[in-house]
């Protein structure tokens, strides 16, 4: 109240009540504009603040970013690093990275982009002999897909897929892989009975397509007599490739003491070495084989 | 305070051009975990490069994310590689002609945190009818550090000549590797007063010890076993440290019989509940 008294004492003496009104409105009117004012000064102060904070984090963040792309660059590609691109260099950087490409061959493991996604080759081997191979075409899309596949329906892709497909695709190809390397290894020591020893077997060898029951009859000379024996190999886990299960049967009659002691070391040999190896094993030993396999 | 506004302004602006530019690079891959998930990224920024120029840049930069997919999708980081061809002297047969090529191939690189160096040679014989490719000899140099474990495995698969076996057997063994890591990382960290790390945060073993009752130990010994056709196996033991007094009053031979009781519970409930329950018995009590 008090400037107000002031005004009206020594401004205008003509003045009334209302105008003195008047006047205190103004003054209020102005005063809450200040207010407005100040109240909108500190939004906005601390909108910028606010502002500058997320600024800041944001250029830490690209700064990062940049700095690890960088690295990576560096470490992969020092040429680009100190500015020597030349073609001869890129040439040879081109053969390189074409060869460790192909290297991928040798992990099993290998892949091509395709316009949707991979094509990835699943290579087989059997000790030391490079086997068929496998592919699955993915589609990389959220959810991963199998588009085409070229693994045989008796191993169980589905499984394997509804398991780990989404959540650990390296998982899902080494297991694939496994399943793939046990089968074809199976296949290689069935194949190779039949077409290297076709001479100690007494008909075909039977099998399933999975190659994990194997039926046979084998002839092995004993004391310049041929004996035959029947073995039955199988493989319950389907992952291996050594059987876990075999039984081999003397097919005449009732055996002889050595008869026996031979039946009881061929099972031994079966279930402990790969099946062609053993019988390279009868064909080399002949006759001596029974001393041998005793110990 | 229209300077202020100014500011706002260009405040705004900056952020929206980092925004951008946050987009534009991919976020920097450093666990294992975004590694393996980040598939579809890769994939993406590559085909997007794909179909432009086709000079020699581009194809390097198109080669480039196709190994860094590659590594991605397998795990398995190649480094370097070379390889030298001889063509044999072809044995001419009477009626069929042989052809035989021997390749010598080098490879370094590495799978997570294990290096290897691997030497083989790859003889090609091509008759007629077929081709047959057989790895004649294979050398596996890896530095002989704390993977142990390795070591019996490496001489066998050199025996055997399997290369593949090699490179899934070595997934798999880093697979349960980090598994063991991330486990007992997991009860150290939950119990911090009962469990112990011997060898640090890739020990093979941990101590589980209760400050109520200090002369008794637990020792869960965690072994990751290669066998011979190349399966990846954990092989769990608990040795129980007590002294002899107390042997000599355990009448029911709970501590004598407590690693095959482990073994069970093992079968029946799996790692990290076995673990945790046998922790939790030298936890003090909270009340």
């Amino acid at each position: 109240m008090e400037p107000a008294r002031a005004a009206c004492r020594g401004g205008e003496p003509r003045t009334g009540v209302l105008a003195h009104l008047e006047r205190l409105e103004a003054e209020a009117i102005r005063s809450r504009k200040q207010l407005e004012q100040q109240a909108e000064e500190s939004a906005l102060e601390s909108k910028i603040n606010k502002l500058r904070s997320l600024r800041d984090q944001l250029r830490a963040d690209v700064k990062r970013r940049q700095a690890t792309i960088e690295a990576s660059t560096a470490n992969s590609e020092p040429n680009r690093m100190a500015g020597i691109d030349e073609p001869e260099d890129l040439q040879r950087k081109q053969e390189n990275m074409k060869g460790i490409l192909q290297a991928y061959h040798f992990t099993g493991l290998s892949g091509k982009l395709t316009s949707r996604g991979v094509c990835v080759c699943i290579s087989t081997a059997f000790e030391g002999n490079l086997l068929d191979s496998y592919f699955v075409d993915l589609v990389i899309q959220k959810p991963l897909r199998i588009h085409h596949h070229s693994v045989p329906v008796f191993i169980p892709l589905e499984e394997l897929s509804a398991k780990y497909l989404q959540t650990d695709i390296q998982h899902f190809l080494f297991s694939l892989s496994e399943y793939l390397n046990a089968y074809s290894g199976r296949r290689y020591q069935a194949d190779q009975l039949q077409s290297e020893f076709a001479d100690f077997l007494a008909g075909p060898l039977q099998r399933n397509p999975l190659c994990n029951l194997l039926a046979f009859t084998y002839k092995v000379e004993l004391k310049s007599q041929s004996f035959p024996f029947c073995a039955r190999l199988m493989y319950k886990d389907i992952t291996v490739t050594l059987p876990t299960d075999v039984a081999v049967t003397c097919q005449a009659g009732e055996p002889s003491t050595s008869q026996e002691e031979q039946r009881v070391a061929h099972e031994n040999l079966f279930r402990s070495k790969p099946l062609h190896q053993v019988f390279a094993l009868f064909a080399k030993k002949g006759e001596k084989l029974d001393m041998s396999l005793i110990s | 305070m229209d300077s202020r506004r100014a500011e706002l302004r260009a405040l705004e602006a900056e952020i929206a051009a980092l925004r951008r530019a946050c987009r534009e690079t991919p976020a920097p891959v450093g666990d294992t975990a975004q590694a393996r998930t980040s598939l579809q990224e890769i994939y993406r920024l590559d085909s997007q490069g794909w179909g432009t120029s086709k000079d020699l840049r581009s194809h390097v930069g198109h080669l480039e994310s196709e190994l860094l997919f590659l590594s991605r999708l397998t795990g398995i980081n190649i480094i370097n590689y070379s390889k030298k061809t001889e063509e044999r002297a072809s044995t001419k047969m009477a009626e069929e002609s042989l052809t035989k090529v021997l390749e010598r191939h080098r490879l370094s690189g590495h799978c997570q945190m294990i290096s290897f160096q691997l030497e083989f040679q790859i003889l090609e014989i091509q008759n007629k009818e077929n081709l047959s490719s057989v790895i004649t000899d294979l050398n596996i140099i890896m530095e002989p550090t704390e993977y142990s474990e390795l070591s019996e495995f490496v001489s066998r698969v050199e025996e055997r000549r399997d290369l593949f076996m090699f490179f899934r057997s070595l997934h798999f063994f880093v697979e349960w590797y980090e598994y063991r890591e991330r486990t007992f990382k997991h009860f150290q960290e939950k119990y911090p007063e009962v469990v112990r790390l011997s060898e640090g945060a890739s020990s093979s073993s941990m101590t589980v010890q209760s400050a109520s009752l200090p002369w008794y130990e637990l020792v869960i010994v965690w072994r990751i076993q290669i066998d011979a056709e190349g399966k990846v196996l954990p092989k769990l033991d608990l040795l129980p440290k007590v002294p002899k007094q107390a042997l000599e009053l355990d009448k029911n031979r709970v501590i004598q019989t407590a690693p095959l009781s482990f073994r069970t519970l093992l079968s029946v409930l799996g790692i990290e509940a076995t673990l945790e329950s046998l922790v939790t018995c030298l936890c003090p009590k909270e009340n």
